[in-house]
Parts: structure tokens; C-alpha cells; sequence
């Protein structure tokens, strides 16, 4: 009598892992092969529909759409695992300070955050890189700086609640420093928020990336990315619809498969935060 | 006509799937059978399955648990058939259910009339003042003096037995058939305890409920419940009146369990360290006064614990034990002077479930408790002593690879003394440390706080609210009220007779709670 069971967390895993899988081959595939060079104009191949030879067809320059396709997963993984990686460094150094402290220390941080937060992100991103320049290097660090807050505040958060259980007073009482309990006793406990936090981070920021392509501050041409692409492709809508539907298609993979697997985790803390 | 039986589980089996297909079983053909209008308490020690029992009759249990066999039948309907919707109908209007927890049941930004209007709108009473009227009579209902002015509170104003008495009036104010309480009584003090009690009883005859009685404390269950049930491992070991259960019980698990509830100084075998008084103490607090913010808990308190004693300090709840105690281990700071011998004292806290940390193992505690002492020395000779600390606390199967969700109440509480023990402290400063404990656990605890004590001559600061813990342990004893020292002496004198309002308010409530 299973009828009343069932497992969740598989469907969610497995289907965000299919998604994920599809774009991160692309990455891997790319880093040592594509079938033609994905910036190499040919004016003789310009908007060939979907073939043998080309399998995704090819773009108003002649580019091969599949090649490109797999370079842009390069960019984008780069980007938001890289943009990523700088938001939970911020994120960690201010909200977990903010929330194991708080008073004064915690009403600065998070004034700061907030500050940030007040902005439209896309429009504070949007202003860094055409401030700074646009650059693949300088997206990453726009994005960065943007999602910094939002994990900040999860940090807070999380330490807000944990630092009042027993096993941290017990840890204070045993004279463990502050920066140990927060590195040691915190820190760990906080990974069934973040882990979720950071897998949904991914997918928004590769959004972000997309948009910015899109209007042109990201990835700078000749390189392509899945909003890069599509932007370009706006004109030849109608004539060549295989120029917008595979960069989308990666995007929507790309995207869905996070969501797919932060919902996969969240379900899974559910379950082991049951106790009997 | 109507059923004798209102509620009857019928060789109810549950289970829950674990990981990599593992399965566990948590009820195995569980047979109860409630009659109407009775008090039928079910007794037994954690784990065993008391709270799946009452999850499973209200149909709140965690989505994934499996019922593979059993039938509920209540009224003699089967719930288990039930559409959803009309199960959800009977909840609240003929099955009612109290928690243990009373600091979490209600809404903290609604008053307590809104968090209580809730029932009766969900429940279709459409008319605003009737609902209001309702509430009222029912908060006077349960003993509240000034029922308006408790309708216009929040929840954070009340006090543990305060809104614990909200939530049997929420239950209540349907009137329904049945009322499961599952531990209510677990988080609150003696004088408490019996008020709640005292409710509950009333409302079973004047209102004609039905109640079913969860709990792991047989003092509550003994002067209160009609019928008893033993369970164990999932199933009900006995089963009989509640005299012939707790006087004459026919197996062995039972009389254990009847034994450890008593903590019966003798039988455990406590034997305490000789504490000489005419010592320098290992801690003197003098004229301390602490507070959250502006407002002031305790004001200007004095405390000597000696070298080898275990001091009982108690009190109702609200009084300030927990502030005392938390002050002394300089996790709050405080105006006046503590003095401690031999450096930081070791703590126990209450809960066993959040006083170890759940993403590490008991080797990765027990390091960072040796590492946070300076003690440390090289990989051999720490490993060496925690192995001997653990032995010690009596964890001889050493789980030092094990997370603590992998361990029971007690054995966390015995990782938490093992850590403050290596640590090597002249003071343990252990606040309620049984009572989230069920009786078996509880007893094994206390003899090992007896042990450490006893062998070590550590002196331990002991908050309780049960007075036989207090008197088969500590020499003296503190009675505190509303933040301040109301009696302080020998435990042998103090709880025979005591001289404060405090102390007689007490050792009245034991009394009635355990017929003495």
C-alpha cells in the first residue's frame, strides 16, 4: 500500500539533472571541440536552416548556431558560477558577522545591504558595467556585487535563529572564539539554506547575464551567449526561427534544471528536519 | 446508538521509508480503544511511538509516513477512509488536539482573541459578537480572572501555563468529542502542572469530553487519568486501571518504568560527594543583578556554591533559575560580582535535541571541547582521553563517527557532560537537564550526574522543578521568587517546612500532583 508515498526529491533530482546535464555537456564539449570555429564568418552559409551539416543551422554571419551554442554555455556557466562564488563571499563576510553580533555592527551591515538591495538589480548592474566598461570580467563582478545582499541576508538570517540553540551557548561557555563559532559551529548548519539560496543564485544570475547580453554590456562580441544570441537574432525572428529557439532552449535547460534541483534540496531538508 | 467505543485504532501499523530503502517501523499493530467520557492517559518513554499515535488519529502525520495496516474508527467511522474534506470537518469540531509546546501554537502578531477567532471562523460562526461572546465565556472558562483583558494580549505576554490554558480553551471552544493531549504538561512547572490538570479534569466532566492523554511524566498521569495504557516499541504493552497499573504492575518494562519515574534515591543507588561547608567556595556571586535590556530579572542576588556540592536551585517558572544560570556561565552580562574557581564552568542545558551541534559528529564535539580548553595535547594521548571521558559518561559503545540526530535524548545528553567534563571544570552548571527526558533516561542521568559528582567532586549548580530530584540530590537548596532569593538552607529543612509564600506555593503543588 505505497499509494500515499511518493518520492519527490527523485522526480526533482532527476529531471533537473537531465536539464543541468544537457548544458553542462555542452560546456565540457566545448572546452575542447566544436564542429566549426563559432566566430568564423562565411557570407556563402548565412541563415541555412537546420542540417546535417550544421545541425542547428546558421546565423546572419554564417556561423554554425551549434558551434556558438556550445561556446555560450562556456560563458554562461563562467559568469554565474563566477558572479556566484563573489555574492556568498559577501554574502558570508556581512551576514553572518551581522546576524552573530548584531546591534550597531548588524544595523550598519545591513543598512549597507539593503542600500544596495534598494536598487532595481538589473539597473545597478546595468550602471557598474557601463561605469567600469563592458566586459565579460566586469559583469561577473557587477552580478556579484548585486547578489551580494540577498545572500547576505539569508546568512543573517540563518544566524540569527542558530545562535540562540544550546550547542552554541555551550560553545561560548567553553571560551571557542567568535570567529571559530561562526567558521565551525555556524557555518555548517547554515548549508541547508544556502545550498538552495545559491542553486536559485545560478539561475537568476544567468537571467541577469542573458538581459545584459541581451542590451549588449555582457558578453562582447564576437562571443556569443545565450542573450547575446538571441538579441541578435530579434531581426531574423520570422526568417530563421532555429537563431532564437536553441539559445532559448539552453536558457529555459539551464535555468529550469536549477530550479529543478534547489527544489530537489529544499525537499530534502524538509524531510530530514522531521524528527519523530 | 451509539458505539461503545468513541475511539478505537485497530492493529494500526506505520511506518517511515528511510534512506537507501530501508524501512522503520514505528507503530507494529497498535490496538487502543478510547470509551466516551473517559481519561485515558498513554505512558511510556520516548521513541515509543505515543506522539505517532496521536498524529495518526488527528491525520497530521509527516507526508511520507506510511500506514501499511490498521484501521481508525472514530464514532465508528474509519478515518483512514475518510475524504479529506471531511476528515478536516471532524478536526477541531469532534477531535481536538493540545500540543507540548506552548511558545510555538500560537500566532506571535495576533492577540490571543484573534489567534482564538480563528477556530470559530474556519469553523463557520459567521456573527462577529457571537464569536467574540464565545471566546470570552470560554477564557473564563479555563480559570483566566480577566478574560477581556487576556482576549486584547499577545501571546509573548502570557506565561508558559498561561497559554497553555489558551490552547485548551482553543480546543475546547467547539466542544469537541475528543481531546488528545500530547505531553502538555512536559514544559511546565509543578504549580502549573496542576492547574493545567485541574482544567483538563473539569472540562472532561462538565463538558463531557473525552480525553486522551499523552505523556512520559506518571506523576501527572497517575492522579489524573481514569485508564492507562503502557506502550512500547509501538504497540501497547498493558493496559488497566490507572491504580492497578501504577500499584501492581504485571511486567517488567512497566515496573521499570514505575521505578525510574519515582527516581527513588535508594533504589538508583545516589550516592553524592561529603561536601564541607566550612571551605572556600568555587563560586560566590554577590549582589548580581541581570536583565534583558532595560528590564530586570534578578536584582541583587548573593550565591556560594562549596567545592564537591550539588545545590538545588528552584523555583515557578518566570522566577529567574534559567537567568541565574546562564549569568554564572557569562552568557548574559551582569552588574555585580562572580567569582569562579578554576576557570569557566561546564554546562547542561535542558534540550537534548539543540544542545549538540547537527552537523558535526560527537569525535568532532569532543575535540573542539578539548581544543576550547587548551588541553589538547598531541592526536594519541586526546584521543586517549576522550575515549575515557566517554566511557566515563557512560557511552561505552563510543559513537564517535555518529551525528547527533543518530542518538537518543539521553546519550546527547551524555556527549554534552562528556564535553563539559573534558574540560575538566570545578562547576557544572546544569539547567533542567531530565526534564525533556522520559523517566528511564532521566534516572540514568541523574545517576550519572550522582557519579560525577560523587568521583570527581565536582560541584554542580542543579535547576529543577521536580522537588524529588532536588531532594534525592542536593544537600541545600535555593527557592527563588520573581527574581530574588526568597529561601536558602539545608533541603532536609527547607522542603518539610518552608517559611516563604514560594516555597509552601511548592510544595503545595507537588502534593497535590503526586499525593503526598
Amino acid at each position: 500500500m505505497n499509494r500515499r508515498y511518493i518520492d519527490s526529491r527523485r522526480i526533482f533530482f532527476i529531471t533537473g539533472g537531465i536539464l543541468l546535464g544537457i548544458v553542462i555537456l555542452a560546456f565540457l564539449v566545448s572546452l575542447f571541440w566544436t564542429p566549426y570555429d563559432p566566430n568564423t564568418t562565411n557570407a556563402a552559409t548565412r541563415l541555412l536552416p537546420p542540417s546535417a551539416e550544421h545541425l542547428m543551422g546558421t546565423d546572419n554571419f554564417g556561423r554554425d548556431v551549434f558551434s556558438r551554442i556550445l561556446s555560450a554555455s562556456k560563458y554562461t556557466i563562467f559568469i554565474s558560477f563566477s558572479g556566484v562564488a563573489i555574492a556568498l563571499v559577501i554574502g558570508t563576510l556581512t551576514g553572518l558577522p551581522a546576524g552573530y553580533f548584531g546591534g550597531i555592527s548588524d544595523r550598519v551591515i545591513m543598512l549597507l545591504m539593503n542600500s544596495v538591495m534598494c536598487f532595481p538589480g538589473i539597473l545597478l548592474a546595468l550602471v557598474a558595467v557601463a561605469v567600469a566598461g563592458p566586459s565579460m570580467f566586469n559583469v561577473v563582478w557587477a552580478l556579484g556585487i548585486v547578489f551580494g545582499p540577498t545572500f547576505a541576508r539569508v546568512y543573517r538570517s540563518g544566524t540569527l535563529e542558530i545562535k540562540e540553540r544550546d550547542y552554541i551557548l555551550h560553545a561560548r561557555v567553553m571560551g571557542v572564539n567568535p570567529v571559530r563559532i561562526m567558521a565551525a559551529h555556524i557555518f555548517p548548519n547554515l548549508m541547508s539554506q544556502i545550498l538552495p539560496a545559491t542553486v536559485i543564485g545560478l539561475a537568476n544570475m544567468t537571467l541577469f547575464e542573458s538581459a545584459m547580453s541581451y542590451l549588449g554590456l555582457g558578453v562582447q562580441p564576437p562571443e556569443a551567449s545565450f542573450g547575446k544570441m538571441l538579441s541578435d537574432s530579434q531581426a531574423y525572428m520570422t526568417r530563421a526561427p532555429w537563431l532564437i529557439i536553441f539559445p532559448a532552449l539552453m536558457l529555459v535547460f539551464y535555468i529550469l534544471g536549477l530550479y529543478f534541483i534547489s527544489e530537489g534540496i529544499r525537499v530534502n531538508n524538509s524531510r530530514g528536519g522531521i524528527v519523530r | 446508538m451509539r458505539p461503545s467505543r468513541l475511539l478505537e485504532i485497530k492493529n494500526l501499523c506505520l511506518g517511515f521509508p528511510g534512506r537507501k530503502g530501508t524501512y522503520t517501523e514505528v507503530l507494529k499493530h497498535l490496538d487502543i480503544s478510547v470509551r466516551p467520557g473517559e481519561l485515558l492517559g498513554i505512558i511510556g518513554n520516548s521513541g515509543s511511538g505515543k506522539s505517532m499515535t496521536a498524529l495518526a488519529v488527528t491525520g497530521l502525520l509527516p507526508r511520507e509516513a506510511i500506514i501499511t495496516e490498521g484501521e481508525i474508527l472514530f464514532d465508528g467511522e474509519d478515518l483512514l477512509k475518510m475524504k479529506p474534506r471531511s476528515r478536516r470537518a471532524l478536526l477541531g469540531n469532534d477531535i481536538g488536539i493540545v500540543f507540548q509546546e506552548p511558545r510555538t501554537a500560537l500566532d506571535p502578531l495576533m492577540r490571543v482573541g484573534r489567534n482564538l477567532e480563528e477556530i470559530l471562523t474556519v469553523h463557520g460562526v459567521k456573527d462577529k459578537e457571537e464569536r467574540r461572546s464565545k471566546i470570552i465565556s470560554m477564557l473564563s472558562r479555563v480559570n483566566f480572572d480577566d478574560p477581556e483583558d487576556i482576549y486584547d494580549r499577545f501571546p509573548h505576554q502570557l506565561s508558559g501555563g498561561q497559554r497553555q490554558r489558551i490552547l485548551i480553551a482553543g480546543a475546547a471552544l467547539l466542544s469537541p468529542k475528543l481531546l488528545i493531549c500530547d505531553e502538555v504538561t512536559s514544559a511546565l512547572d509543578t504549580v502549573t502542572t496542576v492547574e493545567v490538570l485541574d482544567l483538563l479534569r473539569s472540562l472532561c466532566i462538565e463538558m463531557k469530553i473525552t480525553i486522551l492523554f499523552i505523556s512520559h511524566d506518571l506523576s501527572a498521569v497517575e492522579n489524573f487519568c481514569d485508564r492507562v495504557m503502557v506502550m512500547n516499541d509501538g504497540h501497547i504493552i498493558d493496559c488497566d486501571n490507572t491504580y492497578d497499573i501504577l500499584h501492581t504492575p504485571r511486567n517488567e518494562f512497566t515496573a521499570q518504568l514505575l521505578e525510574n519515574a519515582k527516581l527513588n534515591p535508594h533504589s538508583l543507588n545516589l550516592v553524592t560527594a561529603d561536601c564541607d561547608y566550612s571551605a572556600s567556595p568555587v563560586m560566590t556571586g554577590r549582589s548580581l543583578s541581570v536583565g534583558y535590556g532595560k528590564k530586570t530579572i534578578i536584582s541583587s542576588m548573593d550565591v556560594d556554591i562549596f567545592p564537591r556540592e550539588i545545590l538545588g536551585l528552584i523555583g515557578c517558572s518566570g522566577c529567574g533559575k534559567t537567568t541565574l544560570a546562564k549569568a554564572i556561565c557569562g552568557l548574559l552580562p551582569y552588574q555585580g560580582e562572580i567569582n569562579i574557581k578554576g576557570g569557566r564552568p561546564g554546562t547542561v542545558f535542558q534540550d537534548p535535541v539543540s544542545c549538540l551541534n547537527p552537523s558535526h559528529t560527537v569525535l568532532w564535539h569532543m575535540k573542539e571541547a578539548l581544543r576550547a580548553s587548551g588541553r589538547s595535547k598531541d592526536k594519541a594521548s586526546d584521543m586517549e582521553l576522550i575515549d575515557k571521558v566517554l566511557v566515563e559518561v557512560g557511552l561505552e559503545s563510543r559513537p564517535l563517527n555518529r551525528y547527533p540526530n543518530e542518538l537518543s535524548g539521553g546519550q546527547r545528553q551524555r556527549v554534552a557532560i562528556g564535553m563539559c567534563l573534558i574540560a575538566e571544570p570545578e562547576l557544572i552548571v546544569a539547567d533542567e537537564p531530565f526534564s525533556s527526558l522520559d523517566a528511564t533516561s532521566a534516572a540514568e542521568i541523574l545517576k550519572l550526574l550522582a557519579k560525577i559528582n560523587r568521583e570527581r567532586g565536582v560541584a554542580i549548580l542543579l535547576i529543577s522543578h521536580n522537588l524529588h530530584i532536588i531532594r534525592a540530590l542536593c544537600k541545600r537548596v535555593i527557592i527563588m521568587n520573581r527574581g530574588s532569593e526568597s529561601e536558602t538552607g539545608m533541603t532536609s529543612e527547607i522542603l518539610k517546612s518552608p517559611s516563604s509564600i514560594a516555597g509552601k506555593a511548592l510544595l503545595e503543588a507537588e502534593r497535590k500532583l503526586h499525593g503526598m
